[in-house]
């Protein structure tokens, strides 16, 4: 007999399953806070649950989740199943040589992976594109879209992808245990070798199915990383939103959807652990294999088993018309606009008024920072209509002709706008923008981790602060202030300036000065104090504050970077009526009111932007704070000591990206 | 071809020669092109400058796959020793946590570490930051946990650790249990029966342990971007970065996804080598 463990291995265990389950509960604990928090406990509430209704992103990216998952596990079950039974049928050579490509998309890395599928993808659609274009013009009867981008379907063919080896993994060993007799016999006895895999080999595979599907379904809820290179810009997966949201704050929606599922997935299990211990009880799973022949007997000569065959056909036909169309319905039909701006950068409820307004549907997606949106465009996955970059940006944009002419008549709203914020350098003659928000760059710092008032970018670099500084993320930003403090242009062109200014963060940043690189990520560090110093955006300062009331800001005495976001229309933005419909819409006061309100970033609207300390005392019976309102909007005495950034040559733009790496490594 | 049945293949086939294999050259033939559609090498051979962010990844990885070896085979080995019922339980307990989002796992392990983390408070309350100070005369308020390559090494050890223990568990729950019986016979100690005929016995379930920690720890992006703090750059962070972060050049990604690629060809055929492991690590 073998013999139990003692004492020991069980407390070894237990203290594994610790380990693996403390995230978790606390996960599940703090999806019934009160409060925002992750961290502190702020008393019992299931307003996370009712919340989770409203929140249209989360559910349908849940909804995106589960269909991609059960499409992709049903189709990789199915064909799995086959291929695993055909290479079983080959010869060794044939096998061993398919199984090792089947291994590939399991055992290489998700991210090459990911990356390969995208880098196809993208070649395949502008292929495509040109043969499309060819067959519209040689003739008319079928026009074939000429522009197809990443999207539901692409993220099912790389959900399948990866899902299929593991059903062949699970299913091949069960058919090698499989006594091949079994098949002859049946062959024998009259069935054709297609009844022979219906009969025989399917039923004794059956569990190396199950737990084939089961595993397929588990890895591909679970997938993120394949799932962010192949997904584009109008789908998101859970994993894609939560993955937006750990930048800046977890929302704990997403704890409460969690605990569902993890529950969900609880009670299933043991239902089905306490149905297979009884089974085992009982005996019944042993010998099972022996009646088969005689069973197969019968069944030939039966009438009842055709119906029996036809029901199960019927219901499976069933299950995938419907889910087919589920996904047709979910993919399109609507009108829609794609807009792709930065987190936190918009009062949400815009959003649904504007859906209910005129029944376009918003696809609300957020980058990370001018850097990454130019590469979402230059990389062809993102199919975006708007998008909100910052000046220098859009200069590059411009540049290399990726911006469409803005249809101004069908923007009316556009005479609201300030006309300090037109015709601003990066868009001299106001052809291709709409101001979205301007604002300034500063310090942030804690005032309870300081002992000074600081006034100057030199507490970032000095070392009383050490291991207290969090970095800007950004090559512009991080240089750009250097290059401020050194007292140079933040604009330069000389690269010995740009040297220097790379020097002075290297230096800091080998002897540990920095906590991190951050971008959005600054929200929680700084709210939680847990770094003394970061320097970010004016607006974003003030979200910080409503949830540390230590925190303080300033534009320091060498200045600063001043900066306008602005609405751009991409030049292949395939729903262009939609995006000028959308960018009138924002534009309008009452949106640059509210989301000003919001995100607590200057409208470039001029009446907003005089309206609102009196729009705030009205809503809130309490008069704005004249300081708060000169962080927001910056008076032009402080905008004059800042400089706003314009677009980069590009060697001096390369030169960037060669220090901010070397920087990082 | 043996019989009709093999054409059952033919439809996969078909799928991963357009799936698997055409991306993959596609990614090659990236690799050794220039934006202009030149052919050139200097995407590998510009890879000299990334040489810390290889032996980073390659270091942290190593140690998260030894730490998660160290814990996963005695978990593995224990479990393989209790009752049919105790281990069903605790191979649903292991699958279980893959239900939640590893994104959100690794967040909450943010909130536990933060300097005004979970950990640290608790270590507050607990006294052992007083301790500490007092024994080093130093005055600190918190261990800096978050944001350092320990962080990362925990999150890769938490995520992956299941990858470990599966096959593990798998090999030794079929152990022929007359052989350690016929090992005690011949009169060896239960040290010796673990070292001469466990252990060899479940060497394919190691490897292949180690192998499904080793390849998602040495590319992960995700888990060294939250608990790093985004200085701990990765392999996985830098090709993130060359196609849909700051730095756009996916030539220069995809030649080290090439690279990246065939350092996991050469786990393959060293895993080939020692038998059929994979395959009982991804079976339930």
């Amino acid at each position: 007999m073998k013999k139990r463990p003692g004492i020991g291995g069980r407390i070894g265990i237990g203290i594994a399953f610790l380990f693996l389950y403390m995230p978790i509960f606390l996960l599940i604990i703090f999806s019934f806070n009160q409060g925002e928090s992750s961290a502190v406990w702020q008393g019992f509430s299931f307003h996370w649950y009712a919340e989770l209704f409203h929140n249209r992103l989360v559910i349908e990216s849940v909804a995106t989740t589960l269909l991609v998952s059960l499409v992709a596990t049903a189709i990789s079950t199915v064909v799995g199943t086959f291929a695993s039974v055909g290479l079983y049928s080959m010869g060794r050579r044939w096998r061993e040589g398919l199984m090792t490509v089947n291994n590939i998309p399991m055992m290489n890395a998700d991210i090459v992976t990911g990356v390969s599928m995208c880098l196809f993808f993208v070649a395949f659609f502008s292929g495509w594109g040109s043969f499309a274009g060819w067959v519209n013009s040689v003739q008319h009867v079928i026009v074939l879209p000429d522009r197809l981008k990443l999207g539901m379907a692409t993220l099912l063919i790389a959900h399948i992808a990866f899902d299929i080896p593991y059903v062949i993994l699970n299913v091949s060993p069960r058919l090698r245990q499989m006594d091949k007799n079994l098949v002859d016999a049946a062959q024998d006895l009259g069935c054709t070798w297609m009844q022979a895999f219906f009969k025989v080999i399917l039923p004794e595979i059956m569990p190396g199915i199950v737990s084939g599907a089961l595993i397929a379904f588990t890895m591909s809820i679970d997938d993120f990383v394949i799932s962010y290179f192949t997904a584009g810009s109008s789908t998101q997966t859970l994993s894609m939103t939560i993955y937006g949201m750990t930048k800046k704050r977890v929302t704990p929606v997403v704890n409460a959807v969690s605990t569902i599922i993890f529950v969900v997935v609880l009670v299933v299990l043991i239902v089905n652990n306490v149905r297979e211990a009884r089974l085992e009880a009982r005996g019944e799973r042993q010998h099972r294999d022996h009646p088969k022949l005689d069973a197969i007997r019968e069944y030939l000569g039966s009438p009842k088993s055709r119906w029996m065959k036809r029901g199960v056909a019927l219901v499976c036909v069933v299950a995938f018309v419907t889910v087919v169309s589920m996904l047709t319905a979910f993919t399109n039909s609507q009108p829609v606009v794609n807009v792709c701006s930065w987190g936190e950068y918009i009062d949400e409820d815009l959003i649904t008024e504007f859906e209910e307004a005129t029944g376009i549907r918003v696809n609300y997606q957020t980058a990370e920072s001018n850097e990454t949106l130019y590469s979402l465009l230059k990389s062809g996955g993102a199919d975006y209509d708007v998008v909100v970059p910052s000046d220098y940006m859009i200069s590059q944009l411009i540049e290399e002709d990726m911006l469409a002419e803005i249809d101004y008549n069908a923007i009316p709203n556009f005479s609201l706008i300030d006309d300090r914020f037109k015709n601003l350098p990066y868009d001299p003659e106001n052809k291709y923008t709409v101001p979205y928000t301007w604002g300034t760059v500063g310090i942030i710092y804690n005032t309870t981790m300081v002992d000074e008032e600081i006034t100057s970018w030199s507490s970032l670099y000095d070392p009383k602060y050490a291991g207290q500084v969090l970095l800007i993320g950004n090559s512009r930003d991080a240089f750009g202030i250097a290059l401020n403090y050194l007292g140079y242009s933040m604009n330069t062109t000389n690269e010995d300036e740009i040297r220097e200014a790379y020097n002075l963060v290297k230096e800091a940043y080998d002897r540990g000065q920095f906590q991190g690189k951050v971008m959005d990520e600054v929200f929680q560090a700084m709210e939680g104090g847990n770094a003394a110093i970061a320097t970010y955006y004016a607006g974003d300062f003030l979200s910080m504050q409503e949830n540390n009331e230590d925190l303080a800001f300033v534009i320091p005495e060498e200045g600063s970077n001043w900066f306008v976001d602005a609405m751009c229309v991409l030049k292949d933005a395939p729903h262009k009526e939609n995006a000028w419909k959308w960018i009138d819409f924002i534009a309008s006061t009452d949106s640059n009111l509210r989301n000003m309100d919001y995100i607590w970033y200057a409208s470039p609207n001029t009446e907003a932007l005089e309206k609102y300390p009196e729009w705030y005392e009205e809503q809130y019976e309490e008069p704005l704070d004249e300081e708060t309102y000169n962080i927001i909007a910056a008076p032009p005495e402080t905008l004059e000591r800042c400089e706003m950034y314009v677009v980069l040559p590009k060697h001096i733009r390369e030169l960037y990206n060669e220090l901010w790496i070397d920087l990082g490594i | 071809m043996k019989n009709k049945r093999a054409l059952f293949a033919v439809p996969y086939v078909v799928w991963m020669a357009i799936i698997v294999v055409i991306p993959i050259l596609i990614m090659a033939v990236y690799s050794i092109t220039t934006e202009e559609g030149q052919l050139t090498t200097e995407n590998f051979t510009g890879m000299g400058l990334y040489l810390s962010v290889f032996t980073r990844s390659f270091w942290l990885a190593i140690i998260a796959t030894v730490i998660s070896l160290l814990i996963g085979y005695p978990v593995a080995y224990w479990m393989s020793k209790e009752g049919p019922g105790f281990q069903r339980v605790a191979m649903a307990l292991i699958m279980l946590p893959m239900w939640i989002n590893f994104l959100l796992r690794t967040y909450a392990w943010m909130s536990i570490l933060e300097n005004n983390g979970l950990l640290n408070q608790l270590f507050q309350v607990l006294g052992i930051i007083k301790l500490y100070n007092a024994v080093t005369g130093q005055n600190i308020e918190y261990f800096q946990m978050i944001r350092t390559p320990g962080a990362v090494v925990l999150g890769m050890v938490y995520n992956y650790i299941s990858f470990m223990i599966l096959p593990i568990y798998s090999v030794l729950s079929k152990l022929d249990h007359s052989l350690v019986e016929a090992a005690q016979d011949l009169g060896a100690d239960s040290f010796e029966v673990f070292r001469r005929v466990i252990l060899p016995l479940s060497l394919p379930g190691v490897l292949s342990g180690v192998t499904m920690v080793f390849v998602p720890a040495v590319s992960t992006f995700a888990i060294s971007r939250l608990l790093g703090g985004g200085t701990e750059m990765m392999l996985g962070d830098l090709i993130e970065n060359q196609f849909l972060g700051g730095a756009y050049n996916p030539h220069l990604g995809a030649a080290i996804s090439m690279v990246m690629m065939v350092i996991v060809l050469v786990c393959m055929v060293v895993m080939n080598h020692f038998g059929e492991g994979e395959e009982q690590a991804v079976m339930l």
